[in-house]
């Protein structure tokens, strides 16, 4: 038997308050629970200056207004990849600036989930332009999802102008995420099968454009 | 890769023999919606429950979809878990109810599309040099249901008589007489 | 009452009690099925198109549909995905169009089932965006004796950059996952899409 099947109920009580305690830090305010996370997580920073550095990094940039959940991912992906502080120091540096630059594309609201994506759209080469345009086509919903498959787009070859045209008028005509990732992921196979980037994008982007309205105008869906 | 030189490649399938530690805060802390807990039930306990489905219904296809139909209704109703009892039994109970409803199922389909067929578990014999996990499977399935789940619960899950009378509803001295006309069926048709 | 549980009962009682094999993917699958049942008809302007396309996969076939996904031994719930990749996704639970201001129906993240085989490792662990590349967060069990690690995790809808690390240190790419270069680090990582639900 591999549970303790034979608790008593003593044992049980017990286990009932541990489990208890935490489930009420759950229902602590998210703020506060969102610092102990982070906090945590800091400490899998081993080397002390590191970790410091980075501490005072994701303060700084709290006191600015900065999402900082990014900005420990990003700090623990440097150390992932056991890069020099110097170093995650800059990515974190970059990354806030790209966030910034993120919440002025997106605006005039934007999550933070949709903020992380379009940073990294932005370092992996997408134009912020697009960026812009997708928010204006979808202002009330996350756009996560299509800002991701841009990024993969590009990330993967894909020019990036054409990348944003083709995801921007998908879009425009009602082009579902789910649409959009079986694009990409289309895309990505007929890459790998030796067809140029630019060729199977406008191969597979035309086939998803066949299966949508052909009223909806571009011009208006982004239209200020 | 450096240093690790070991094999790197997925496999379709999974065999998962043992599972690590139990955290016995999972289930409170799924029951007030976490769901991370949940997983982390599922990933333990999903082994062990396919382990008694299959032993029950027999087949591999019926056993993952009550194991599932399990973890569905354990979703459904962990606001009526009381967080002084313990987690095994009453997951078992949901378990075990739904293995019976299958194979009332099952018997209602068997009797439709097999008539005139003999049921295997109604006459087989261990076939000689069969594999004795096998054999046993075979005498397992041509006993009672409730002798079958009797044995299970007590000798395979290791749940107490206690237990198991309160998942069941049945009376102590019932169980333990289901139990042992299990064993000594066992006893004759292996030894 | 004695119970007679002799050394035959034993041998018996240890044949069955070996564990069933699990298909990788099956505590995905069991998630699906979870939110599956928890769906509740939603107002009608809330509905899509696409809801009431995906309201009509069942539970039952949307797992038929992952089990086909797992050619590449990785599977993740949600929709039909990434034939590139060794993500597969399949078919999400039917739920309303995510807007912003139900954005908490959202972050709730898509479970994925992860699989990963490296012989000699102590341990693995999946580290991503999805887990703010917390080495704690998403440990691998070791499945079997010597069978391939497994975890489940929940990641949020959109691109995901990830990696194993293994023994605490050395960082793996998914070796039949898209690859991904991190903008920062110029290291090897691997890519998956996850989509909306």
């Amino acid at each position: 038997m591999t549970l303790a099947t034979r608790t008593n109920g003593f044992a049980r009580s017990m286990i009932r308050r541990a489990a208890l305690a935490v489930a009420a830090i759950a229902t602590l305010s998210a703020a506060s629970v969102q610092l102990g996370a982070q906090e945590a997580r800091l400490l899998a920073i081993q080397d002390d200056a590191t970790r410091s550095m980075v501490r005072d990094f994701i303060e700084a940039a709290r006191a600015r207004g900065t999402p900082t959940e990014p900005l420990v991912s990003r700090a623990l992906e440097g150390v992932a990849f056991r890069a020099t502080a110097k170093r995650i120091e800059q990515a974190m540096v970059a990354l806030e600036e790209r966030i910034g630059r993120s919440r002025e594309l997106l605006a005039p609201r934007a999550t933070v989930d949709e903020l992380a994506a379009a940073a990294d759209a932005l370092a992996n080469g997408v134009p912020a332009s697009a960026i812009r345009d997708l928010r204006k086509i979808a202002p009330y919903r996350q756009i996560t999802v299509e800002i991701g498959v841009l990024t993969e787009l590009v990330a993967k070859g894909v020019a990036p102008k054409k990348a944003a045209v083709m995801v921007r008028d998908l879009m425009a005509r009602g082009a579902t995420g789910t649409q959009l990732t079986e694009l990409n992921a289309a895309v990505q196979q007929d890459v790998a099968f030796g067809v140029t980037p630019v060729a199977a994008l406008e191969l597979r982007g035309r086939g998803v454009m066949s299966l949508l309205s052909p009223s909806a105008s571009v011009n208006a869906a982004i239209r200020p | 890769m450096g240093s690790l030189r070991g094999k790197l490649s997925h496999t379709l399938g999974v065999r998962r023999e043992y599972v690590s530690e139990f955290d016995p805060t999972l289930p409170v802390r799924a029951k007030h919606g976490d769901e991370q807990a949940f997983i982390g039930i599922v990933e333990f306990y999903y082994p062990r429950c396919l382990r008694f489905a299959r032993n029950m219904i027999g087949s591999e296809q019926d056993a993952e979809e009550a194991v599932q139909d399990t973890f569905v209704r354990v979703h459904d109703s962990f606001s009526r878990f009381d967080e002084d009892s313990r987690f095994d039994p009453w997951l078992f109970r949901i378990l075990a109810n739904r293995c019976r409803t299958l194979m009332a199922r099952n018997r209602r389909r068997q009797s439709l599309i097999e008539y005139g067929e003999i049921p295997i578990s109604a006459s087989a014999e261990p076939e000689v040099g069969a594999d004795w996990a096998e054999e046993v499977q075979v005498v397992l399935n041509s006993l009672p249901m409730e002798q079958r789940e009797a044995f299970l619960l007590r000798h395979v899950e290791d749940l107490s008589y206690e237990d198991i009378a309160a998942m069941t509803g049945v009376g102590l001295s019932a169980l333990r007489m289901r139990v042992k006309r299990a064993c000594d069926t066992l006893r004759a048709r292996l030894d | 009452m004695i119970e007679e549980r002799d050394e035959l009962v034993d041998r018996a009682a240890r044949a069955l009690s070996a564990m069933s094999p699990v298909k990788a993917g099956a505590v995905a699958r069991v998630l699906m099925a979870v939110r599956a049942s928890k769906v509740r008809p939603q107002p009608a302007w809330k509905r899509s198109v696409r809801w009431l396309e995906d309201a009509s996969v069942s539970a039952r076939a949307a797992g038929m549909l992952v089990a086909a996904s797992l050619v590449v031994g990785f599977v993740l719930r949600g929709t039909v995905d990434v034939a590139g990749y060794s993500t597969q996704a399949l078919s999400e639970t039917p739920v309303a169009l995510q807007t912003i201001s139900d954005a908490g129906a959202e972050s709730r993240g898509v479970p994925v089932a992860m699989v990963f085989e490296l012989a000699n490792a102590k341990s693995v662990a999946v580290v991503g965006d999805f887990n703010g590349w917390d080495p704690a967060a998403t440990p691998m069990q070791r499945v079997g004796e010597d069978g391939p690690w497994s975890a489940t995790l929940l990641a949020k809808p959109g691109r995901h950059t990830y990696a194993f690390l293994v023994d605490g240190s050395t960082l793996v790419a998914d070796p039949l996952a898209a690859k991904a270069t991190s903008p920062d680090f110029g290291g090897d990582a691997s890519v998956m899409m996850v989509r909306t639900p």
